[in-house]
């Protein structure tokens, strides 16, 4: 990687920031940090997206991601009341042998990806517009996005159901 | 562009799901139950567009770049899930209407469950199998804690959920490197990209956590612990329905994944399956023996079947040369008899459990003295699933070693061993409960005089043509196998 | 940029996700812990889809189906918690202890 880019450069402070934000998301012993620290984690991903030439999946992180999906998180926090402030009983006692498979599997996929595609560059080809993207979502991604709106119509209706409280006499 | 003939039954069923979900708004409190009629009624109508597609002679049709495909191995499955959703919801109108849980939601979610199998069964590429699966699994996550006011069903609910979760981004992880190795979205065009990378340790990881993905899916051991408890706490319909219709679906992402997509690379995924399915077997078998509730036993039984079904794909994977047709035919086999079966042993389940008021195989002893019809049945059933002739099952187990024995090595001749002595075992907890129901006495807590209600007639409907069609089946299994036949071109070779 | 350095930030999502799946008891955070993993699988498909300059879309599209999975499986997962929270007042997993592991 060629450090005089200035691209390299915002790839390694955003790369960082993602890493120490997914660290504090697993182990702070506080439940709103870590979905605060999970919307620091996601927003870097959009940031990379954009560097990508992805500004519309970005987008999407940052609108649905980060504006609806952490907000739900955040109510499911608080309605909850999973002890909002510093908790010791959130994690189990079997830190080490989970920090050993983490720490394996980070080895494992890493070092195979570096080994094939060493220092392979992303090309410097045109990105995909997002004009591309609505045409492929509506020809070849068509079914896929069908289907996926029947999962969210699935996932309202049961919610609902689920978490309603019901009438006693009914 | 689109071939709305081919489409024709996903519409269908598509729409059916709208239908149940609008006619539950207008239907009043006492008559909701028919909501279960206008799925049924949708179901058939599917029906009619699969028969004049299979009767059509135009072969594959291909949609959308080869991503989206009718062929006889998606009619097949196709009409396996709309059957199997038909003997839900016959199992679950008594059941759900007793107790008033939001019937019309329960229908809606159940037909759209099944409808993510039919995608699935159609796609030939990893966004549509993926967001199939997604579509199988989400409703079936919320139905597992249908009964709220029931902790264990709550509890089921989310154990099911956070494995299922996991389990697809374990998936998905495994779908990107796929995709990054071969640049390549569509079965084929991975089959064909791959020749090249085989070796390749990424693309190898790729396949691997792709198969940890489904194994969790289709509860192969070791990625079964959420099965059981799961299981016992769900609705017994919905725990019908997840052992059959959301394994099924699983099977099918395991078959289409292993033979199409990464059929250039048996070495990987031969072995691997191996292994899932000797654990599977050996594992499922041995907890099923310490089982004391008909509904965990039944659990752990379907976790070895579903090493029974893996068997096959280690002979295909492991033996040079091997028919990968015969290995495929037989796992769709074993797939679809252990849907008849499977759901018959439940709905027997059912209607013997609010019998004796309890699902403690001990609670059921003597049954055959003051129940001898629903006796029968579960001896029927049980006997069937442990493959004893002339039963539709021995029938699954007879593919299944003649796939793994035919083109036969060292590693499928000991897999075929393990698969003997576990036939054996199962055979033992199976006959321990038919032994207890004929003969033992029945303990002084149950009340032997028959309930005013009996069995409900749609329940009794279900079990009755699952009953006939193991017979059936048993007896002229060809009846199967030329569906299995015809699903298993698409292997090639 | 090359694309080794994004498949290396994204193993280190994914496994820290792993990680948190592992060690956390209380649901909602394993769900979060499940959330990194997803990152990590979008950051895989949008760099592997500029690696290839996919036509079609292929990677930012499978990205943006994850995504509403995503979205679906938060609301599925909150509506399932808020349910037991309901009945017994606790949404660890490990206090689930009716059914026994």
């Amino acid at each position: 990687m060629d450090l005089s880019i200035a691209q390299n450069w915002f790839f390694i402070i955003i790369a960082l920031a993602m890493v120490m934000a997914s660290l504090i998301v697993v182990t702070t012993r506080n439940v709103m940090h870590a979905a605060l620290m999970l919307v620091g984690a996601l927003a870097g991903s959009a940031a990379l997206f954009v560097l990508l030439g992805a500004e519309f999946v970005a987008g999407v992180i940052v609108l649905v991601y980060i504006g609806a999906i952490i907000v739900l998180f955040l109510f499911g926090v608080m309605i909850t009341r999973v002890e909002i402030g510093r908790s010791q009983s959130l994690d189990h006692e079997r830190k080490w042998p989970a920090a050993v498979i983490a720490i394996g599997t980070f080895a494992v996929l890493a070092g195979s990806s570096v080994a094939f595609f060493g220092d392979e560059e992303i090309e410097g080809v045109a990105a995909v517009r997002t004009s591309d993207i609505g045409t492929a979502i509506f020809e070849r991604f068509v079914v896929p996005f069908e289907v996926v709106s029947f999962v969210l119509l699935a996932a309202l209706i049961g919610g609902i159901v689920l978490a309603r409280r019901d009438d006693p006499e009914s | 562009m689109f071939d709305y003939h081919a489409l024709a039954p996903d519409f269908i069923v598509a729409g059916t799901v709208l239908a149940v979900l609008g006619a539950d708004l207008f239907l009043p409190a006492g008559r909701k139950w028919l909501s279960a009629v206008v799925g049924i009624l949708g179901l058939t109508l599917a029906l009619i567009p699969i028969a004049t597609l299979a009767a059509g002679d135009e072969g594959v049709r291909a949609m959308l770049d080869g991503s989206y495909v009718i062929d006889d191995f998606a009619l097949v499955l196709k009409v396996f899930f709309i059957l199997t959703g038909y003997i839900v919801l016959l199992m679950s109108v008594a059941y759900i209407e007793e107790d008033r849980y939001y019937q019309g939601e329960y229908y809606f979610l159940l037909l759209a469950s099944l409808l993510g199998g039919m995608v699935m069964a159609s796609s030939r590429d990893l966004v549509t199998l993926f967001v199939g699966l997604e579509l199988v699994s989400g409703p079936a996550f919320l139905l597992a804690g249908w009964r709220k006011a029931d902790s264990r069903s709550n509890e089921a609910a989310l154990k099911f959920f956070v494995i299922g979760v996991l389990s697809a981004a374990i998936l998905v992880y495994g779908m990107s490197l796929v995709y990054g190795m071969t640049g390549s979205l569509t079965f084929e065009g991975i089959r064909a990209a791959s020749a090249s990378v085989a070796e390749e340790p990424v693309f190898v990881l790729g396949i691997l956590l792709v198969l940890v993905g489904f194994g969790f899916k289709i509860s192969a051991v070791p990625f079964h612990f959420w099965a059981p408890d799961t299981y016992e706490g769900a609705p017994t319909p919905v725990t019908a329905y997840l052992s059959v219709g959301s394994k099924a679906a699983g099977f099918v992402g395991v078959l289409l994944v292993t033979y199409v997509a990464f059929g250039g690379a048996p070495d990987i995924w031969g072995p691997t399956l191996w292994i899932l399915a000797a654990l599977s077997m050996v594992v499922g078998n041995l907890i099923a023996l310490r089982q004391e509730n008909i509904v965990r036993l039944l659990a752990y039984s379907s976790i070895a079947h579903a090493g029974f079904m893996l068997v096959p794909f280690a002979a295909a994977g492991l033996v040079e040369g091997a028919s990968l047709n015969q290995a495929f035919e037989a796992t769709v086999s074993y797939v679809l008899i252990y849907g008849i079966m499977n759901l018959g042993a439940f709905a027997v389940v059912i209607a013997a459990a609010r019998r004796t008021g309890s699902g403690q195989i001990r609670d059921w002893a003597g049954l055959g003295s003051y129940a001898p019809g629903i006796s029968i049945l579960l001896t029927l059933f049980l006997f069937s699933l442990a493959g004893i002739p002339p039963l539709a099952g021995w029938y699954a187990k007879f593919v299944m070693f003649l796939a793994v024995l035919q083109d036969a090595n060292g590693w499928t001749i000991v897999l075929a061993a393990i698969a003997a002595v576990n036939a054996v075992i199962a055979l033992y907890y199976y006959a321990r409960v038919v032994q207890s129901v004929w003969m033992d006495a029945p303990p002084e807590h149950i009340n032997p005089e028959p309930e005013p209600t009996g069995v409900s007639p749609s329940l009794g409907l279900a079990f009755g043509m699952l009953a006939v069609a193991v017979v059936v089946v048993g007896v002229f299994p060809e009846l199967i196998a030329q569906f299995a036949k015809a699903a298993s071109l698409i292997a090639g070779g | 940029m090359t694309i080794a350095q994004f498949l290396v930030l994204s193993a280190a999502l994914f496994s820290i996700g792993i990680y948190g799946v592992l060690v956390r008891r209380n649901a909602v955070l394993v769900l979060l812990s499940v959330e990194l993993m997803l990152a990590a699988v979008n950051i895989n498909f949008v760099a592997f889809g500029r690696y290839f300059a996919d036509a079609t879309a292929g990677g930012q599209m499978f990205a943006l189906f994850i995504i509403t999975v995503a979205a679906a499986e938060v609301g599925i997962g909150l509506a399932i918690v808020l349910l037991i929270f309901r009945n017994r007042a606790s949404a660890n997993i490990d206090e689930l202890d009716v059914l026994k592991w």
